[in-house]
C-alpha cells in the first residue's frame, strides 16, 4: 500500500466516532478497505472532458503562418501576434496560456488531424458514434466506457470503477449494460448524508451472514460504501476550494477539482467523466458571432485544464493521470459570412497528464489538400481510444471496440 | 429465516411440489413475514393495513385481492391516463406519473408486470427521444400486461417507441431491414441464439412496408414482399401480424418468458433448472396467459420458499415505491425520479436493450450511498421532500401511539422482525423518524 493511501486509511479510521460503533465493525470496515486496495489492472486514471458542439480545432491550434488559414477566416483570424506560439507554424488561442504552459512542462500534448470516415455533420449523429465508438448507429446500445466499464466490473466486489461528473445528464459513453455509473455533481453526493438522528443503518452491519449470501453481499455493499464515504470525507475535510487550490473561478474548474478530490481519496475510480459545453447542440457550436464565446470556452478549458494538472502534480499523482478531451467533430475551414463557422471534420484532441511523449502527436491537417472542402483526418478517434484502453488503462481494446485499432504512440510506459 | 432442511430436500427434487398451492401449516405458517413477501413482490410493499387485512383472510383470498382489487380500478386508470397526457412530450414527466401510479394505484401488480414488460420490451426515451411516444408505449404494456402474449407482441409491433428503438423504422422488399424481426424473435420471444438467420431474414421479408415518417407509423403496400416465406418450418404469404403468433408459438418463447418472470417474482440468486420451470412452461404455453402464471407462481410453495424469501434485490423503485406505500403520504416527484435515476433507475430509460440487470448490479458503495442519501432526504422535514413523510402520524393512526409500541409496529411494517437483536439495539432511536430512517438504510432493508 503506497505512503499516501495509508495515511488517509489512518485519517479515516482515526475518528473517534468509529469507537462508537463496538468493536466488530472496524473490523469489517478495515477488512473492506484491504480487500479495495486489491485494483485489477493497476491504478491508472482516465479522465475523459467532452466538449459538445464541435470545436473549432483552427482556432484552438492556429495555423497561424499559413496563408490558407488567413485568408479563409477574415473576421476570425488569429494573427502570430495574437496566438502563443508552439512553434514557427503554430499557435494557442490567446486565451489559452494555461496550455502553453502545460505543453512547455511536458503535461499536454495535441493529437491532431483525428476524425473518421465518412463523417457524419449532424451533432447528435456525430456525437453518438464518438461516444459509442461504433459507426452503425444500429449497433451501438452502449458507451465505449460503459462497455469499457462493464469489462472490469465484477459485481460481486460492489464497486464500479467510474465516475460522471457533470450538470446535464448522463452521457452515452458511460452507459453500460451492468454497471451503475453514479452521477456526482459536488461531494457531498459521493457521501453518506446524515439523516434525522446522525448516521443511518448501515453501520449495524454486524458479522457476514451464514444464511443468506445475498444479504451478506449488501452489508458488504455498506461495508464498501461506508469506506469510501469515509475517505472522500476524510479527503474533504483535509483539503481547500478550488480557489484556494489554484483553480481558475468557473464552474468547470469546479468539476476538475471535485475530480481532483475523489482522485486523492482513492475510492478505485479509473474512469471520470465529464463535460464541457452543455447539453446538445452544445456551447461550441459556434455559427454566429463565433469569436468571443468561443474565447471564453477555451479559456475555460485551457485554465481548468491547468489548474487540475498543476494541483494533481502537487500531490505527486500526476503521472497516474491521463485527461483526454474530444469533441464531436471540428469546424469548416472558411467561415460562413456570420462570423462563425459551421459543422466540419478533422480536429484535435488534447491529453493532459504525466506520462505523455510528445507534444505534437501526428501532423496538422493540410489546408489545401481537401477533402470536399473539408480537412482531412489521418487519425481514426478509436486509435485514441484503442491506446488509452491498451496502455493506459490495460483493458483489451478489441473487445471494447469490437475491432483491432492501430495504436498513437502518445504514451510514455 | 433458517431454511428448513425437510423443505429444502423436497423443494430440490421436486418440481410438482413447487408450484402446488402453498398451504399454511405449522412449519410454514401464514404470518406477517410471508404477507410481507408477497406485498413486496406482487405489490412494491404494503402499508400497516392491507398486511393485517391479508393476515386475517390467509393466503390465496390475498393472492385474489392482488390479482383482482375491488374496487373501480378503471376509473383510477383512467383519471391517471389523463393526468400522464398532460405531462406532454416531457419524459421525465411520463417517469413522474408512472411512479405516482405505482404509489397510489389499487392494483399494484398491474404495475410490477406493467413494469416487467418495460424490462423485457425496454425501450428508452434516450433513443425513442419523445415523452408522449413513451407514454403511449407504457399504456399499451399496461393495456396488455396481464392478457395473453400475442396480442402484447402484436401491439408492439405497430408502436412507434418500440420501432424507433429497435431501428426498425425503414423497411422494404428493395432494401431489407432485419432489426424489428431480430428483436421481436431474440429479444420478445425466443430468447438470444434461438432462430437462425435464416429465421430472421424472412421474419423481416413479413414486415416489410412499415415505415415511420414524420412521426407516424405507415405501411406501403407496394415495398410489402408479398410472396410465401418460412419461418419456423411454417409457410405462407406472411405479415407482420402472423409473426406474433408463430413466434409466440414457440416453445422457446414458453421458456424465455417463464424463466424471466421467475428472476423478477420469485428468486435473483437462483439460476432454475429446466426441470423446475418446466411445469410452469407447459402450463404457461396453453395460452400464455400473464394472469393464469401469475396466480399458479404466487401461489406456490416455491414462491413462499425459504428458496424466493428475501432473495431478490429491491430495485429503486421497488425502495421508494415501498417505502412511501408503507409510510401511507406521496412526495414530490420531479426529485425523486432524478434520485432513483441516479441509483440506476431511470424509468423510461433502460440501460440497453436487455433492461436492467438488476440483481447484485444494484448494489454499490455508489448505490449504497445513494440509497443511504434518499432516504436521509425523504425522512428530513428539511429537505427536498419537505414535511410529507410521518411516521409517528401512521403509527398514531394505527394504534401505535405510544413509543415503545410505535417502534415494534415500525420493525414490524417494514421488517418483519428479519432483523438481529444487536441490529435491534444499535439502531435503537429515541424518535420515530430517526428508527425510520435507520430501518430503511438498513442492508436487510433492501433485499425484497
Amino acid at each position: 500500500m503506497s505512503s499516501t493511501r495509508r495515511q488517509f486509511l489512518k485519517a479515516s479510521f482515526g475518528a473517534s466516532t468509529l469507537l462508537s460503533l463496538g468493536r466488530r465493525v472496524p473490523g469489517f470496515l478495515a477488512r473492506a478497505a484491504e480487500a479495495e486496495s486489491v485494483r485489477p489492472g493497476g491504478d491508472k486514471i482516465l479522465v475523459v472532458v467532452q466538449m459538445a458542439g464541435g470545436n473549432d480545432g483552427l482556432n484552438t491550434v492556429v495555423p497561424y503562418a499559413d496563408d490558407v488559414y488567413q485568408r479563409s477566416r477574415p473576421t476570425l483570424r488569429l494573427t502570430a501576434r495574437q496566438v502563443h506560439k508552439i512553434d514557427s507554424h503554430l499557435g494557442f488561442h490567446p486565451r489559452m496560456q494555461g496550455f502553453l504552459r502545460l505543453l512547455d512542462e511536458g503535461h499536454l500534448s495535441v493529437v491532431q488531424g483525428v476524425g473518421y470516415p465518412h463523417f457524419d455533420r449532424n451533432h447528435e449523429g456525430s456525437m453518438h458514434i464518438w461516444q459509442t465508438a461504433v459507426v452503425d448507429p444500429a449497433k451501438a446500445t452502449t458507451g465505449w466506457l460503459g462497455r469499457a466499464v462493464d469489462h472490469i466490473y465484477r459485481p460481486e466486489t460492489a464497486q464500479v470503477p467510474a465516475v460522471y461528473t457533470g450538470e446535464i445528464a448522463q452521457p452515452f459513453a458511460v452507459r453500460a449494460p451492468r454497471a451503475i455509473v453514479p452521477t456526482i455533481r459536488a461531494l457531498r453526493e459521493a457521501t453518506l448524508q446524515p439523516g434525522p438522528g446522525g448516521r443511518g443503518g448501515q453501520r449495524a452491519a454486524a458479522e457476514p451472514d451464514a444464511t443468506n449470501p445475498l444479504l451478506d453481499f449488501v452489508r458488504r455493499g455498506a461495508a464498501a460504501a461506508e469506506v469510501r464515504s469515509r475517505r472522500i470525507e476524510a479527503m474533504a475535510e483535509a483539503r481547500h476550494s478550488a480557489l484556494a487550490a489554484g483553480y481558475p473561478p468557473f464552474q468547470f474548474a469546479e468539476m476538475l477539482h471535485t475530480i481532483a478530490e475523489l482522485i486523492r481519496a482513492d475510492v478505485g475510480v479509473r474512469i471520470y467523466y465529464t463535460e464541457l459545453g452543455g447539453p446538445s447542440p452544445g456551447g461550441f457550436d459556434n455559427h454566429a458571432g463565433q469569436l468571443d464565446n468561443h474565447a471564453a470556452l477555451l479559456e475555460q478549458l485551457s485554465e481548468s485544464v491547468a489548474g487540475f494538472v498543476h494541483d494533481l502534480a502537487r500531490d505527486g499523482l500526476l503521472d497516474r493521470v491521463l485527461l483526454m478531451t474530444f469533441s464531436e467533430f471540428g469546424r469548416t475551414l472558411r467561415e460562413n459570412g456570420r462570423r462563425g463557422t459551421d459543422h466540419g471534420t478533422a480536429a484535435p484532441m488534447f491529453l493532459a497528464g504525466g506520462r505523455l511523449t510528445g507534444r505534437l502527436i501526428g501532423a496538422h491537417p493540410s489546408l489545401t489538400d481537401l477533402e470536399g472542402d473539408e480537412m482531412k483526418f489521418h487519425t481514426d478517434f478509436r486509435q485514441v481510444y484503442a491506446t488509452v484502453l491498451d496502455q493506459w488503462l490495460e483493458i483489451d481494446s478489441r473487445a471494447v471496440l469490437g475491432a483491432r485499432f492501430e495504436p498513437v504512440a502518445m504514451l510514455r510506459g | 429465516m433458517s431454511m428448513d432442511s425437510h423443505e429444502a430436500g423436497v423443494q430440490m427434487t421436486d418440481p410438482a411440489w413447487a408450484w402446488a398451492p402453498y398451504r399454511p401449516d405449522a412449519r410454514r405458517p401464514w404470518d406477517l413475514r410471508r404477507v410481507a413477501h408477497l406485498y413486496r413482490r406482487a405489490a412494491f410493499g404494503a402499508n400497516w393495513e392491507q398486511l393485517q387485512r391479508a393476515l386475517a383472510a390467509g393466503p390465496q383470498p390475498a393472492i385474489d385481492r392482488l390479482l383482482e382489487p375491488a374496487g373501480d380500478v378503471a376509473a383510477f386508470q383512467r383519471t391517471y391516463d389523463e393526468y400522464e397526457a398532460t405531462a406532454g412530450d416531457d419524459g421525465e414527466s411520463v417517469s413522474g406519473w408512472w411512479l405516482r401510479r405505482m404509489i397510489e394505484s389499487p392494483h399494484p401488480l398491474l404495475e410490477k408486470i406493467t413494469l416487467f414488460w418495460h424490462n423485457h420490451f425496454a425501450a428508452g426515451i434516450s433513443k425513442v427521444g419523445s415523452g408522449d411516444w413513451m407514454r403511449r408505449y407504457v399504456q399499451l404494456l399496461r393495456a396488455h400486461a396481464m392478457g395473453p402474449l400475442e396480442p402484447l407482441v402484436r401491439a408492439t409491433s405497430h408502436n412507434l417507441a418500440v420501432l424507433l428503438w429497435l431501428d426498425a423504422t425503414a423497411n422494404s422488399r428493395e432494401k431489407l431491414n432485419e432489426n424489428f424481426a431480430r428483436g421481436l424473435l431474440e429479444l420478445y420471444c425466443l430468447g438470444p441464439g434461438k432462430s437462425s438467420p435464416q429465421n430472421v431474414h424472412e421474419a423481416a421479408r413479413a414486415q416489410t412496408g412499415w415505415f415511420i415518417e414524420r412521426g407516424s407509423l405507415r405501411y406501403f403496400e407496394r415495398l410489402h414482399d408479398p410472396g410465401p416465406k418460412t419461418i419456423f418450418g411454417q409457410r405462407g404469404n406472411w405479415t407482420v401480424d402472423d409473426l406474433a403468433r408463430i413466434a409466440v408459438a414457440q416453445p422457446a418463447t414458453s421458456r424465455w418468458i417463464v424463466r424471466k418472470l421467475y428472476r423478477w417474482l420469485v428468486s435473483e440468486t437462483e439460476d432454475p433448472s429446466d426441470a423446475l420451470l418446466a411445469p410452469l412452461v407447459e402450463s404457461y404455453a396453453k395460452d400464455h396467459d400473464m394472469a393464469r402464471l401469475l396466480g399458479v407462481v404466487l401461489r406456490s410453495n416455491r414462491f413462499f420458499s425459504a428458496a424466493a424469501y428475501r432473495q431478490r434485490v429491491k430495485s429503486p423503485v421497488e425502495l421508494a415505491v415501498g417505502t412511501l406505500r408503507g409510510l401511507e403520504r406521496l412526495v414530490p416527484m420531479p426529485p425523486l425520479v432524478e434520485d432513483l435515476a441516479a441509483m440506476g433507475q431511470n424509468l423510461c430509460d433502460p440501460p440497453t436493450p436487455n433492461g436492467w440487470e438488476g440483481g447484485r448490479t444494484w448494489i454499490t458503495a455508489a448505490t449504497m450511498i445513494s440509497r443511504n442519501n434518499l432516504a436521509a432526504a425523504l425522512l428530513d422535514p428539511t429537505g427536498r421532500y419537505g414535511e410529507n413523510l410521518d411516521p409517528q402520524a401512521v403509527a398514531g393512526r394505527h394504534g401505535y401511539g405510544d413509543r415503545d409500541s410505535a417502534q415494534t409496529w415500525l420493525w414490524d411494517l417494514f421488517l418483519q422482525g428479519d432483523v438481529s437483536p444487536a441490529v435491534r439495539t444499535m439502531a435503537a432511536s429515541s424518535t420515530l423518524r430517526t428508527l425510520a430512517y435507520r430501518i430503511i438504510t438498513l442492508p436487510e432493508f433492501q433485499l425484497a
